[in-house]
């Protein structure tokens, strides 16, 4: 990721001391992020509904 | 008698009341031994040995004025250390929470002590539960006790560990993207990832909440079965709590596998993360013996790992970094470099990420519950490779997320790992069982049949 990016986005998370300390571990978590969300499928139905996190074993 | 240090909970509980063993007696073996070899294996963070002793002292009066609580009477138990024990810190092996007392006891341990079961004291984690085995943490590393070379999985690392090493029968473990199963694949004992919400979360530090998970982990299935037994139960103070009967746990371990259908999911360590050579062969190999028993192996198709895994950490990451923002923003320095990478990941993702993995995750708990219906139980690979090396970083960062526990999670199906073969090398591999919702004693049952066939209850490293 860019570095003013990581850095802008960093900052809106209020993660500037995090960034300033630990700049490579800030640079790991953001790639990290956008690797999960590159994998995922999001349902192609509009209408498909999030499982009720705290419903439990839905759908049995 | 056989070497206390590996009496199961239940030969244990047989002893005590043909009055062939005392819990005291019990206990300071087990102490002894703790104190011999835990400074090479690090299982625990707080060894409570004066409270272990003084309560087998007071479950050995009970037990022999004829007032014996149940099964777990006298038997002694770690717990890891993201569980709260009423006196004793609860660290989560973090320099954040170093001087965290906990004020009361969380359910699951409550319902020990009710029990009457033996609390040993506090173990090894990951640092809040994720990342790996980490040098940069206020306690070291939990070792693998069949080699203390390797890692011994985790993020329950000081329950698989304690109990490979013959530290104590039982202990409780938390799994939010397979961390009562890893250890248990990596040390060769047996683990259980209950149905979610059967087991009280109440009183445990949270890693993610719709994916948390408390659960049982032994040297046998039996004694997995008492535990669960144990601890199981509705809590209307969880709110992810189930409000269904208990089921009776060990009633079908005896009933083998004949007649049950099932499903080996392949793609998982064929397609989807190909596995070691050693780990492909021991899992056939359990498939050939579970055929031979009777039971009838067909092959089922589920979504990726690669994409279960997704869902697993998008909602993971999402929901531990509304935990632990505030910490991470005024004092990262306190975190270890793992924890602390892991932990941030959230701070990147959007409200909308998280959103879309829930909906694909209702898609997967679909699909897992439409293969339940055409089989009784799962079956499929936990970890790809054994164990590696503990100072290998570079490899056990590679070959941690090589795993097929996070489905389970997502789906919040009950699954189980134990011991399916021992490498070249001498380190255990490891096979997966999972089943219907609630239908722990089926995961049980499977899980027993293949004990017995192939002997896992008895196969101990040498410290």
């Amino acid at each position: 990721m860019d570095k003013e990016l990581l850095a802008a986005l960093a900052k809106i998370a209020g993660l500037e001391k995090a960034l300033a300390e630990f700049p490579e571990d800030v640079a790991a978590a953001a790639s990290s992020a956008g690797l999960h969300r590159g994998v995922m499928h999001a349902p192609e139905d509009p209408a498909a509904e999030p499982w009720p996190p705290m419903r439990p074993a839905a759908g049995a | 008698m056989q070497d206390l240090h590996w009496i199961s909970a239940s030969e244990a509980s047989r002893a005590f009341a043909a009055k062939r063993l005392s819990p005291v007696d019990l206990v300071k073996a087990l102490l002894e031994r703790i104190t011999r070899l835990d400074p090479q294996y690090n299982v625990f963070i707080k060894l409570d040995a004066e409270a272990a002793v003084a309560a087998a002292a007071v479950a050995e009066a009970e037990i022999a004025a004829g007032r014996i609580r149940g099964p777990l009477h006298g038997v002694p138990v770690g717990i890891k250390d993201i569980i709260d024990v009423a006196g004793l810190k609860t660290t989560c092996h973090s320099q954040v929470l170093i001087d965290n007392l906990a004020a009361s006891d969380a359910v699951g341990v409550a319902k020990l002590r009710q029990a009457g079961a033996v609390i040993m004291g506090k173990l090894s984690t990951h640092e809040f539960a994720i990342g790996g085995p980490s040098f940069d943490l206020p306690f070291p590393p939990a070792r693998n006790p069949w080699n203390r070379d390797h890692h011994p999985g985790g993020s329950s690392s000081g329950s698989g560990s304690g109990l490979g090493a013959g530290f104590f029968p039982l202990a409780l473990g938390t799994d939010t993207g397979g961390s009562i199963r890893n250890p248990a694949s990596a040390c060769g004992i047996v683990g259980l990832k209950p149905t979610y919400g059967l087991v009280s979360r109440r009183g445990v530090f949270p890693l993610a909440f719709t994916l948390d998970h408390l659960g049982p982990m032994t040297r046998t299935v039996a004694d997995n079965a008492l535990l669960l037994d144990c601890i199981a139960g509705h809590d209307p103070g969880d709110p992810g709590s189930i409000a269904a009967p208990r089921g009776h746990y060990a009633a079908q371990l005896a009933r083998g596998v004949r007649g049950l259908r099932i499903g080996f999911v392949r793609h998982f360590h064929e397609a989807d993360l190909v596995a070691d050579p050693a780990v492909a062969a021991a899992l056939e190999a359990v498939a050939k013996t579970l055929a031979a028993e009777g039971a009838e192996i067909r092959t089922v198709t589920l979504p990726t790992l690669t994409e279960f895994a997704a869902v697993n950490r998008i909602i993971l990451n999402s929901e531990a970094w509304s935990i632990h923002a505030p910490w991470l923003r005024s004092r990262p320095g306190e975190y270890g470099k793992l924890g602390r990478q892991r932990l941030m990941a959230g701070a990147f993702l959007q409200a909308a990420d998280y959103v879309s993995a829930q909906r694909r995750r209702a898609q997967m708990i679909a699909e897992v519950n439409a293969a339940l219906r055409d089989v009784d139980v799962l079956m499929c690979a936990s970890s790809m490779d054994p164990a590696s090396r503990i100072d290998d970083a570079e490899t056990t960062s590679r070959t941690y997320p090589r795993q097929a526990r996070t489905p389970f999670n997502v789906t919040g199906h009950p699954a189980i790992a134990m011991m399916a073969g021992l490498s070249a090398q001498g380190l255990p591999l490891s096979v997966q069982f999972a089943g219907r919702y609630l239908d722990e004693a089926g995961v049980l049952r499977v899980a027993r049949a293949w004990e017995r066939a192939a002997g896992t209850d008895r196969m101990h490293p040498t410290l």
